[in-house]
């Protein structure tokens, strides 16, 4: 703070700034703060502001601009609370070196060092700055002579009110700060002096302690009687402050009633004495309310009405003599506190009977003409909004009060002759009616609100169908149409004209196409479906020689569908030949694309082509032709994905770059992770070639999947795809077969990866984990000799190896199964002679062209002596591996 | 119930920014609150140029209407209230009460003490009545009494000090800005005990006490089979007690002679201290009847120093002052066209103006008028399209006027000729514009007796009365015309 001031005089010596320059220099700053302070006068204007203040070149008038400026701007004047500290003490140094003469700096003073402390966030009990303002503020409130000059007499009055005010906003933004000060306050209220500033700071203090000692669990602990002055530099009590720091309070309650906080305060427990001391500080407050302005007496009622809400032993009734008096003005603030106090305390305060007057006196004043149209306006809100005592519909939705039937709402029904505003909230309750009137069908009426309703929207889009008429008629009469279809979306009775309606006004003026396509977005399909029927109607059935073409392939592009294709391509070919422009051309080829997304064929290809051939703009042309090849070549949901909106556009792009990014996610094929797993099934050995079974894991679902194959070390012939349409997760899947053509008989990798389609209709690619093709996978038998030749049929075989090929003999370890076992899990298929279970001939195949033979005889426990011949050297090493990993496995 | 911030702009169509910021003030220790209770919905108060933009265009007043804005434009984008949602960089400032009058806007950001996600309504939200009362106070303060720009410019000069008294830190204490006026210059009288806040001192001098009744009448008139035609009155009492004492206790109490109309839809001034329950009930939603209060209607209160409106109220007179129809028929380029009015044998005859004014719209100029006036005489205004029937002070003796004639036109210029939204077609309206002095339709009077004054010294009592015409409207029964639902209720 020393540094604050200190800064200050050095600025001081640098001499102040004349009244011009400020003048200019605070013009700038308003102009813009931001630019101000990012330029070179920025760092330096709340030091140069805090110096000049004291400056005695610079006249009153000038120096309570630059007070001004402070009042608005403090956070850019002292951007953080050290800095706020030391504004704030600057601001009280220049406050207490005044001289004694009258000056019209001190309530700005004390004004701007209250905003500076609040606003900065370094009021608290380490501030030496809050330590001097608040007993200060407190003293000059009470009246009490501060042992120093504060000007003269008639001074005094003003810097009193102010004082007040400065405590008032203090307490809001510090809640608790005064808690401390209840009974004195109290004890002033009881005499001469400032009624409105201390019943308002009071009431926010009583309501501020009370939810504080709610929270804490804590009584009102004798707040409410009268306690010690705290004196400048004095202990200031700060316990409630600290408490109610946390949670700074809502002054008015939210609605409807905020039950966390309703919750809280009844869980205060108050002694007799206690309750009996709050119930008279309310009605000592009320009773003096009447010689507050309207205003202010407004915000005593919310402020003590959520202080006693929810408190127990608190009845409301004590508010009730205020009633009668505030239900007859026509003020604003007292009818909405009025309002809040039904919101708050409901059927304990209002019986039916008040309720209904309420509505009533809510209702004309709703309607009074003598009444400002905004207050008006607000005050049908609050009717649609009223706080009934049993409430039937669903919370948080606008509706008409179960008492305020149509006799009550006839003059709040709407007419051409209102202002847009109006009419439409005035619209609004007539379609509540309107479904009332529904539910009860008055046969037989003739003027029901529907007729009315009907009548009204005839009217609204005859004033749309003006030529030349404000784009304010247009929006009014859409919004109208959407405001009634969403009211009542289940009354067809109403749906069916409007949308007739509608399409005449497309007639009259089809250069409300904008609003039409924004109507057709934003309503439900109850209006929405038969509209776009009878607009794309509208629009094909009229020769396009008008001037309108340009909004008529806008509306076609919206509502082309899939019906009436032939009347819509008619058009189009119509319309073709007039579009010369590019923005008609490109108009004409959105709609195309609409009609290509819903799947038009044949007619479409045609015209498509006509225009790739005949468009007099390359770009247009260029369109076509991919829409062309598009409508070629792409079926019909992938169609639908590639000319979809897309995701990937930022918002600014041109229409044309959305469009390539939406082809360029759509048609490019993604990477993506494996949607399915493989693995190789059970063996089986039949069949000219070895086949693989692989079984298929479905993670998601995939359309189309095309799974490829590389062979490692091409061992094998290229393998060909497999194809499957459609794999579902959790539904199964039968195995795929893949063939295999060994060029050797060797295992083998290969390299697996899927191209499918997405749910969504992206062409996705992913990498498999590759598949193991072991030697034995290439197994194969011989075909079945003749029975009784089989021993014959093997010797041959085995004599057929030499000299070619070669023999060996090696050492199969067996199981605790034995050798019958192993032979029939895993060479069963190949067995040509068997003499179980110590003996087996076995023959086998090893495409492309080998053959491997094996005696099995003399099994002992531990094992068995296999003696092989095959006719490629090669596959040797490969049999060992295989014969040990068979007795492993067992 | 505080206010982050106020502004004042003047509407200038036609230059660049369609306006100028011409007062703003912002409340940095509500704008604290407002950041802590909104949390992470918080959007900032914006500086004034952002921000002006922003309300012209939401309120359409900003010259690029011409073509459709789907964040002004969309059918779902719908205000039923003064209060909304503005777009500044990206975040939806919410919410803004604005309303224009006189080609000024006012508008403020009233603190909502809770997140605004989802948004409260607005009933709930205590800032926004006060908003209002602020920014009428605000409007109240630059127009009472103001005639001309140099007279705003003084207006709009004085505000940064009056709010500094009225609204020092955004909560706002006295809607009366006048008031505050008063109350910097009453500061040297030393306060007595009690003195409600909305009275700036004492008066010292001749007791006197001013009534002046004020009834306006509008009618809807159609001259058709199955349209009813409707009309109104609507009366202000405005009062000034010239009362010693600093709390004097006042009554006073307004009559109807024994065919009078009921006064119903009273709305009292909040310095009324009591109401009866026949004067808080007699409302026009009921269906007419016998039984309704006719008085006499009194009204205890303690009056503050300035004037002030003691009440409002409307009334439903059996018949219109005036009947009348209005026919036009359209040949080629010429519209022939019948006026006949009556003035009902009840209302008094002696006027301070009255005439009547037949503008012509969507059409060309006016290039040749023929007619026939069986009273007052006819006055041509060829560019505006206006015909005005001067009847002058006096219906003659039958009490019935008329007047026929030709009005031919020119071709139809777009920029010039007036526009009218209504006026499509064959759909046409006259406009009657009278003024009678001492006189009130629902016979609604104050005089010596009506006042009861609880001090020393008995008063002067002074009364006045006048009847003013106020969107009295004839319409062409040959065509259609906007109706009210009332109208239907046949």
């Amino acid at each position: 703070m020393a540094a604050g001031s200190g800064r200050g005089l050095a600025c001081l010596t640098m001499g102040p700034t004349s009244r011009e320059t400020w003048a200019q220099r605070l013009g700038t700053f308003r102009a813009s703060p931001s630019a101000f302070m990012a330029g070179p006068e920025g760092e330096d204007l709340g030091r140069h502001l805090l110096s000049d203040l004291r400056s005695e070149k610079l006249s009153e008038p000038t120096k309570i601009s630059l007070l001004a400026l402070s009042l608005e701007y403090p956070a850019q004047l002292w951007p953080d609370a050290p800095a706020a500290e030391a504004a704030a003490t600057s601001l009280l140094d220049t406050l207490v070196l005044l001289p004694p003469r009258p000056s019209a700096l001190r309530r700005p003073l004390l004004l701007a060092a209250t905003t500076a402390l609040a606003a900065g966030g370094a009021l608290g009990p380490t501030s030496g700055a809050s330590r001097r303002l608040l007993p200060l503020l407190l003293g000059l409130a009470s009246g009490r002579d501060l042992g120093r000059s504060f000007g003269p007499a008639s001074e005094q009055r003003t810097l009193q009110a102010t004082a007040w005010e400065c405590l008032r906003e203090l307490e809001s933004c510090k809640p608790g700060l005064l808690g401390g000060c209840l009974g004195l306050l109290r004890g002033l209220l009881g005499q001469e002096g400032a009624v409105q500033p201390l019943s308002l700071l009071l009431a926010l203090a009583l309501r501020n302690a009370l939810v504080i000692q709610a929270r804490a669990r804590a009584g009102l602990q004798g707040l409410l009687v009268a306690g010690d002055w705290p004196t400048e530099g004095g202990p200031w009590n700060w316990m409630l402050a600290e408490e109610g720091d946390a949670h700074l309070q809502p002054q008015a309650p939210s609605w409807p009633a905020a039950e966390e906080g309703e919750c809280r305060l009844a869980t205060l427990e108050l002694s007799p004495e206690e309750a009996r001391e709050l119930r008279a500080a309310v009605a000592q407050l009320l009773d003096a309310s009447y010689l507050l302005t309207p205003v202010a007496q407004a915000q005593l009622l919310w402020l003590l009405g959520w202080a006693l809400r929810g408190l127990r032993g608190q009845p409301p009734v004590l508010f009730k003599p205020q009633l009668v008096r505030l239900l007859g003005t026509a003020q604003l603030t007292l009818l909405h506190a009025v309002l809040a106090l039904k919101a708050a305390f409901g059927e304990a305060l209002f019986t039916a009977q008040d309720e209904a007057l309420l509505l009533r006196r809510l209702t004309l004043a709703a309607q009074h003409p003598a009444l400002p149209l905004p207050a008006r306006l607000f005050y049908l809100h609050c009717l649609l909004n009223f706080p009934e005592n049993w409430p039937l519909g669903p919370a948080g939705e606008e509706a008409a009060p179960l008492l305020l039937g149509s006799q009550l709402c006839r003059g709040l029904l709407p007419s051409l002759l209102h202002d847009p505003t109006a009419l439409l909230a005035r619209l609004h309750l007539l379609c509540l009616l309107c479904v009332e009137d529904e539910e009860k069908e008055e046969k037989g009426q003739d003027q029901s609100p529907r007729r009315y309703l009907e009548e009204l929207l005839a009217g609204l889009r005859q004033r749309a169908a003006l030529d030349g008429g404000p784009r304010a008629l247009a929006t009014l009469c859409f919004q109208a149409s959407y405001l009634v279809a969403r009211c009542l979306a289940g009354q067809p009775v109403v749906l069916t004209p409007l949308t007739h309606g509608l399409a005449q006004l497309y007639r009259a003026q089809p250069a409300l196409a904008p609003h039409f396509v924004d109507l057709l977005d934003r309503v439900g399909p109850e209006l929405g479906e038969p509209l776009k029927v009878v607009l794309r109607q509208e629009v094909v059935s009229r020769p396009g020689r008008d001037e309108a073409l340009r909004w008529h392939l806008q509306m076609l592009a919206r509502v082309a569908d899939g019906d009436a294709q032939s009347a819509t391509l008619g058009f189009l070919q119509a319309a073709a030949a007039r579009c010369t422009d590019w923005g008609l051309q490109q108009a004409l080829l959105q709609v195309c694309r609409a009609l290509l997304r819903a799947g038009v064929g044949g007619g479409l290809a045609d015209l498509l082509q006509a225009l790739a051939r005949q468009l007099e703009d390359p770009d247009g042309r260029d369109h076509a032709r991919l829409y062309y090849i598009l409508l070629a070549h792409l079926e019909e949901p992938k169609l639908g994905v590639a000319l979809g909106p897309s995701l990937a556009a930022p918002a600014l792009a041109s229409s044309l770059v959305a469009e390539n990014q939406g082809f360029a996610a759509a048609l490019m094929v993604q990477e993506a992770p494996a949607p399915i797993r493989l693995s190789v099934g059970p063996h089986r050995a039949k069949g000219p070639v070895p086949v693989l079974q692989l079984q298929v894991e479905v993670l998601e679902q995939v359309y189309s999947l095309e799974l490829r194959f590389r062979v490692e070390r091409q061992i094998y012939a290229p393998l060909g795809a497999v194809h499957v349409p459609c794999l579902c997760p959790g539904r199964p899947t039968r195995p795929l077969l893949l063939p295999l053509q060994p060029r050797r008989p060797a295992p083998s990798r290969l390299a697996v990866r899927a191209l499918y389609t997405t749910p969504s209709g992206l062409t996705c690619h992913a990498r498999l984990p590759p598949l193991l093709v072991n030697f034995a996978d290439l197994f194969l038998p011989f075909p079945q000799p003749p029975e009784g030749a089989e021993l014959g049929f093997f010797e041959e075989l085995w004599d057929s190896c030499l000299p070619k090929g070669t023999e060996s003999r090696l050492w199969c370890p067996l199981g605790p199964h034995g050798l019958e076992a192993l032979v029939s899990r895993h060479l069963e298929p190949f067995v040509v002679v068997a003499q179980p279970p110590t003996s087996y001939l076995i023959a086998i195949r090893l495409p492309p062209d080998s053959r491997l033979l094996l005696r099995l005889e003399a099994a002992q426990a531990d094992g068995v002596p296999v003696a092989l011949r095959t006719d490629d050297w090669a596959v040797l090493p490969l049999v060992g591996d295989c014969l040990r990993g068979l007795s492993v496995a067992g | 119930m505080a206010q982050r911030a106020v502004w004042l702009i003047s509407h200038e169509p036609g230059t660049p920014l369609c306006g100028t910021v011409r007062f703003s003030r912002r409340y940095p220790t509500v704008e604290k609150r407002a950041k802590v209770f909104n949390g992470a919905s918080y959007v900032p108060v914006p500086e004034d140029g952002p921000f002006l933009k922003a309300l012209l265009f939401e309120l359409r007043l900003s010259d690029d209407d011409k073509d459709f804005s789907e964040s002004r434009d969309s059918c779902s984008h719908i205000n039923k209230t003064s209060i909304y949602a503005l777009l500044i960089g990206g975040e939806e400032l919410w919410p803004v009460i604005a309303f224009m009058k006189n080609g000024m806007i006012y508008a403020c950001v009233p603190l909502v003490e809770q997140t605004l996600f989802p948004r409260p309504p607005l009933i709930s939200i205590s800032g926004i009545s006060q908003g209002f009362e602020l920014l009428f106070g605000v409007q109240g303060f630059l127009y009472s009494g103001q005639k001309n720009d140099s007279e705003l410019n003084t207006k709009l000069s004085q505000l940064p000090d009056l709010l500094l008294q009225t609204c020092p830190f955004g909560t706002l204490l006295d809607a009366n800005l006048e008031n505050s006026l008063d109350s910097i210059n009453f500061a040297s009288v030393t306060h007595p005990q009690k003195q409600p806040t909305w009275k700036a001192g004492t008066y010292k001098g001749k007791p006197q006490v001013s009534i002046s009744i004020t009834e306006k009448v509008k009618s809807m008139q159609y001259d058709k089979q199955d349209i009813a035609d409707t009309w109104q009155v609507i009366g202000v009492v405005t009062c000034k007690c010239d009362l010693e004492g600093s709390m004097p206790n006042v009554t006073i109490s307004l009559s109807l002679p024994t065919n009078g109309s009921p006064l119903q839809d009273i709305l009292v001034h909040p310095c009324v201290t009591s109401l009866d329950s026949a004067i808080l009930t007699s409302s026009s939603i009921d269906a007419a009847d016998d039984s309704a209060f006719s008085g006499p209607y009194k009204f205890p209160l303690t009056p503050p120093l300035e004037s002030f409106n003691l009440c409002y109220y409307t009334s439903q007179v059996p018949v219109p002052p005036i009947l009348g129809f209005y026919q036009v028929k359209e040949e080629e380029v010429q519209l022939k066209i019948t006026v006949n009015l009556k003035l009902h044998e009840s209302v008094k005859n002696s006027f301070e103006f009255c005439e009547a004014r037949i503008p012509f719209y969507n059409r060309g100029p006016v290039t040749h008028v023929e007619h026939k006036v069986s009273f007052g005489q006819l006055e041509v205004f060829r560019e505006k399209s206006l015909l005005i029937w001067i009847i002058g002070q006096k219906f003659p003796k039958s009490l019935e006027i008329s007047l026929s004639g030709t009005v031919t036109f020119g071709a139809k210029s777009h920029e010039k000729q007036p526009f009218d939204q209504i006026c499509i077609g064959g759909t046409a309206y006259l406009k009657l514009h009278f003024r009678i002095l001492d006189y009130t339709l629902t016979g609604c009077y104050a005089d010596q007796h009506s006042v009861q004054v609880f001090a020393s010294g008995k008063p002067k009592i002074s009364t006045y009365r006048k009847l003013i015409s106020s969107d009295y409207y004839i319409w062409n029964s040959k065509a259609p015309a906007p109706v009210t639902y009332g109208s239907l209720l046949l």
